[in-house]
């Protein structure tokens, strides 16, 4: 736990730290809302590409804070996201 | 009436005569009680992310339907009563959409 803890503050501390520590996995998440633009995928259950793109390795949900999700797109994802989790989906 | 779907999750090592009695089943309980099947999908044997009742495996049955209250409840006390159905989700929705099928590439 005390890893994680140091990371996130290095993270935050600079925005070319944080990019170069994403690269690997979340290096797609610009600084606007990816749900929000035109043509934007909707957000729903049987989604499930869409959705595994918002948890962790350890199938927790991604704070917007790292993926820059608007507030109102990211209740629907957690919604969504436990539904999806009911049916062993995720 | 407002617009629903139901997924419903079988036991893995059913031959294939007993899913097709589930899915006729479940669509004339609808049918029956004051609702209406507007499209039935199946998503086929799917990997469960975790083990649900003993089972690694799972075979998904999607209605999108139309109903009131009774139907709803009808529903929920048969499943209930069912062995053969592990898991089922019901959902609300203002609009269906029967375009999309987010399950159809995998076959």
């Amino acid at each position: 736990m005390k890893r994680k803890g140091r990371k996130f503050q290095k993270k935050s501390s600079s925005s070319l730290n944080k990019l170069s520590l994403f690269q690997k996995n979340e290096g797609r998440f610009g600084k606007s809302c990816p749900l929000s633009v035109k043509n934007a995928p909707t957000i729903d259950y049987k989604n499930i590409n869409l959705l595994k793109k918002y948890i962790s390795e350890n199938d927790k949900i991604l704070s917007s804070k790292i993926t820059s999700v608007s507030s109102g797109k990211q209740k629907k994802l957690t919604k969504e996201i436990k539904k999806a989790k009911i049916l062993g989906l995720l | 009436m407002s617009f629903y779907e139901n997924t419903l999750i079988t036991r893995q090592d059913l031959p294939k005569s007993e899913l097709d009695k589930i899915k006729e089943k479940y669509s004339d309980l609808i049918n029956n009680n004051s609702g209406k099947v507007v499209k039935i999908e199946e998503w086929g044997l799917l990997n469960l992310a975790r083990k649900i009742k003993r089972y690694n495996k799972g075979f998904y049955i999607h209605y999108k339907f139309e109903g009131n209250k009774e139907t709803l409840n009808e529903i929920n006390k048969k499943i209930k009563i069912d062995d053969l159905i592990i898991r089922h989700l019901i959902v609300k929705y203002k609009n269906l959409d029967t375009k999309n099928e987010y399950f159809k590439k995998e076959k």
